[in-house]
């Protein structure tokens, strides 16, 4: 089962189509009114999940593990007819124990009394101090998973197929990739193994790996693993590595050059690739014979997946960077985003999501496709985590009246909106 | 969460889907019911309740233990023809109830059957069979990434059909890149009787070989029917250290001799190599041990090599499947009963009625507030004879014969009854 993904409660249970999660969000549409709303709060509640990761001291996969409970739970239920900041909770409690790093239950509660409390999420009503209250939580939530707490994670396939390029043992850094790439392995002695050896691996610079850890980070401010499996997440991460990460992208780019002359659509811009490359001087200080170059391209290529779901993946983690433009939360959030997005902006979004998708079967994705349907909405340009707590608070308040008062119908859609902006 | 809660509560419960058939045991973990599906095929079943944390007059929602979530979470990605069957979780008035296939014996019944009853030895052709089941049980988890770490022959389960099932995943653990080592989540790991010398000697680190020393113990306990080694506990101190067992690791020393470093060059980096040390010598034995028992020079090696200290030296379970012993006759069988007469087989096991009405369900909010006997009466299961309020208090004092550190209790079908006869 660890082993096994394909027989994992993951793959037969967890993977879903856009339909079901369209049903799923059906009612949050409802009283939110636009669909792009809907996508701003995947946004938000994966950084308030990861924010109380963070006060807890979690490492990533157990943030992540969090994460993904939580978007199973509201596969099920809807934003405005529970608290999902009680579930956030929930699903950082239980994440821990299915992750086998615990955490008390009253630390849950008392960092999550703190973050919750704070300015930012101004309006929504203090989280309960019982700890009965978050155990009771927990047990509706495990029921709500289905008792499937073992989880698959895009950081996995990264590990597995990357390595870092002529690691030394004195490079070993405090850098974020190096804490978490420890995680394979702290204190397990299982014995020999077939893989893990790091044969054929990719081998990628530290920031790139780095750069590709922090990609599979923001994916899940989306639906995506709901959508994909796991080891494609992370292949599409990979890829985008290779794209966007500068002296990776310039050193494919001179080696396929030498290759051959087919090009890329865009040229990349060289300014970051400085002369003194990093790269030169650890292959030089490497004590292993390595091939002089490694084929990239030959490598993705070689990854037994259908190249144009990745090609898919990647172009929506592309429009999840655009839409996260429009979120404005306070303080550095340590994504990829920023360096991703001003590439992006750099050479115009739009092309360089052309220059991605280079197969060029890639259909723009239905959320795509939704987000352009709502070019007059009345969801202000950029989103705070405050709109978005109120937002959340009408939510409820306009479904708990509407079931208070079922025979008087529900109000229209545009009544609501109207009332919200001005509101705001 | 109103709404939610509401939903929630319209769930089917235990009591509409099964009827309960009597009491089967208890243990740290809970009680454990036999059960009958309500529906037209009216399968058999084990149900383990889990007992709620905290114990009083109101039963509030506590957490749901870290050896519960282990086990759910396991045994939902798992499923083996040698490993207990998980059909449903149920969650429900703050119990978690967990429904397995039934299993009508266990190994610690058939060896109370065989001394206390037939007064014979285990016969060779069930000894292989039963053996080479739990090894194919056993390879399976190993082969997911998952050690038992409570293996025993209360613990191991055999169906009317000869079927050996592996049982009571509630100290398992999912091995597979740790965030931690598995020390600092279990400080104490295996009862007593079954736990392997690297764990005796205090190792921080250990893998899957604890689980094959486990079997050597259970394989000479069902070739000699008592524990091979059977030593006294010392128990945790005051500040809850973990002595040395110095019992137990001399009861091993006397017929498995002291080991050398020569066998085992890790074994002076051992936390207890000191005080190892200080004990007496002994030589190997086993061979004289193995005379009358394992009938054959292969049945010897078989065990020697599962008794090996060093580790990574012990054979494995794949390595175990292979030994030439279950290749010489009587080969083994996929029904380890094949070769018996009636009545040879061990009795059905017994049920009673449970001294503690747990299994009745427990009166909601509302209802407590009403009359309590009359609101429960409607849901109150055929076996439920009384209607005291009386807490679980009863049902968790029963103490294992070797503890496990307080996370492992007995099988889903272990039972007090027998543990007390033997302990005697």
């Amino acid at each position: 089962m660890a082993t096994d993904f394909w027989a994992s409660s993951q793959y037969k249970r967890w993977i879903v189509d856009r339909a079901t999660l369209k049903r799923a969000r059906a009612e949050d549409l409802y009283y939110a009114g636009d669909p792009e709303v809907l996508d701003l709060f995947n946004i938000f509640f994966a950084n308030v999940i990861s924010k109380l990761g963070k006060k807890l001291g979690f490492r990533q996969r157990v943030t992540a593990t969090a994460t993904v409970f939580f978007r199973r739970f509201y596969l099920k239920n809807s934003y405005c007819e529970t608290d999902p900041f009680m579930v956030i909770a929930a699903c950082c409690y239980v994440a821990a124990k299915a992750e086998e790093s615990p955490v008390h239950i009253k630390n849950v509660v008392t960092e999550a009394r703190l973050l919750f409390g704070g300015e930012e999420y101004g309006g929504i009503k203090s989280f309960p101090s019982d700890n009965s209250k978050l155990a009771e939580m927990e047990f509706y939530l495990v029921d709500d998973l289905e008792c499937d707490l073992v989880v698959f994670h895009p950081y996995r396939t990264l590990l597995a197929l990357c390595g870092k390029e002529s690691a030394s043992s004195a490079a070993v850094a405090a850098a974020v990739v190096e804490a978490e790439a420890g995680e394979l392995g702290t204190g397990v002695d299982d014995g020999p193994r077939y893989w893990g050896t790091g044969e054929g691996k990719l081998e990628l610079q530290e920031t790139a790996l780095q750069t590709a850890w922090l990609i599979i980070n923001d994916t899940f401010r989306s639906d995506l693993c709901l959508l994909y499996p796991p080891h494609m997440i992370g292949i599409a991460a990979i890829y985008l590595t290779l794209v966007f990460h500068a002296p990776t992208y310039t050193s494919i780019r001179s080696q396929s050059q030498g290759a051959s002359n087919s090009q890329p659509p865009s040229q990349p811009q060289s300014a970051q690739s400085t002369p003194s490359n990093p790269r030169r001087s650890s292959r030089s200080s490497s004590s292993q014979p390595k091939k002089p170059s490694q084929d990239v391209v030959g490598f993705m290529a070689g990854l037994n997946v259908n190249m144009e779901v990745i090609a898919s993946i990647a172009q929506e983690i592309i429009s999840l960077y655009t839409l996260w433009d429009r979120y404005n939360e306070d303080g550095h959030d340590g994504s990829a985003r920023t360096a991703i997005s001003a590439h992006t902006s750099a050479r115009g979004t739009k092309r360089a999501a052309g220059g991605i998708a280079r197969s060029g079967s890639v259909a723009s994705g239905g959320t795509t496709t939704s987000r352009s349907g709502t070019p007059d909405s009345h969801v202000p340009a950029v989103v705070t985590p405050q709109y978005l707590t109120k937002l959340l608070i009408q939510m409820r308040e306009a479904k708990m009246r509407d079931m208070a008062h079922p025979e008087s119908g529900r109000p229209q859609a545009y009544d609501k909106r109207l009332g919200r902006t001005q509101n705001a | 969460m109103r709404a939610y809660r509401a939903k929630r509560d319209s769930k089917p419960r235990v009591a509409d889907k099964y009827n309960i058939l009597g009491f089967i045991s208890s243990g740290t973990y809970g009680r454990v019911y036999k059960a009958q599906s309500r529906d037209t095929e009216g399968k058999i079943h084990a149900i383990k309740k889990f007992k709620p944390d905290k114990e009083g007059d109101v039963i509030t929602y506590t957490g749901i233990s870290q050896s519960a979530i282990r086990e759910i979470a396991l045994n939902r990605e798992i499923s083996h023809e040698n490993v207990v069957a998980l059909k449903e979780v149920i969650l429900e008035d703050k119990s978690i109830y967990m429904v397995f296939d039934y299993a009508e014996h266990d190994f610690l019944q058939l060896i109370h059957h065989h001394s206390q009853t037939l007064r014979t030895s285990i016969s060779l052709p069930v000894l292989k069979s039963l053996t080479f089941q739990l090894l194919n049980g056993l390879l399976y988890l190993h082969a997911c990434h998952i050690i038992h770490r409570d293996l025993k022959p209360a613990n191991i389960l055999i169906t009317a059909n000869g079927v050996v099932k592996i049982g009571d995943l509630g100290l398992a653990r999912l091995t597979y890149s740790p965030l931690q080592a598995l020390y600092t989540g279990d400080k104490v790991v295996v009862t007593i009787w079954y736990r392997a010398p690297e764990l005796l000697l205090g190792a921080k680190h250990y893998n899957k070989a604890i689980d094959i020393w486990a079997v050597g113990c259970v394989v000479a306990e069902l070739a000699s029917l008592r524990p091979i080694f059977k030593g006294e506990e010392a128990k945790l101190d005051s500040k809850k250290n973990v002595p040395f067992q110095k019992d137990q690791m001399l009861k091993i020393f006397e017929i498995s001799g002291t080991p050398d470093e020569r066998e085992w060059p890790r074994l002076k980096d051992m936390p207890e190599y000191q005080n190892m040390r200080r004990l007496d010598t002994y030589p190997n034995r086993l061979r004289d041990w193995c005379t009358n028992k394992m009938k054959s020079q292969l049945g010897y090696e078989f065990l020697k090599e599962t008794f090996i200290y060093d580790p990574d030296k012990r054979l494995t379970a794949e390595a175990a499947l292979k030994h030439g012993w279950f290749h010489e006759d009587p080969t083994p069988t996929a029904n380890a009963f094949h070769t018996l007469q009636p009545p040879q087989c061990p009795p059905a096991r017994r049920i009673t009625h449970d001294d503690a009405p747990s299994m009745m369900p427990q009166p909601t909010q509302a209802q407590a507030t009403q009359n309590v006997a009359q609101a429960t009466q409607v849901h109150a299961l055929s076996m439920s004879h009384s209607m005291s309020a009386k807490s679980m208090s009863g049902a968790g004092s029963v103490g294992t014969g070797a503890g496990t550190g307080g996370a492992a209790g007995n099988a889903a079908a272990g039972g007090r009854v027998r543990k007390k006869a033997r302990a005697g």
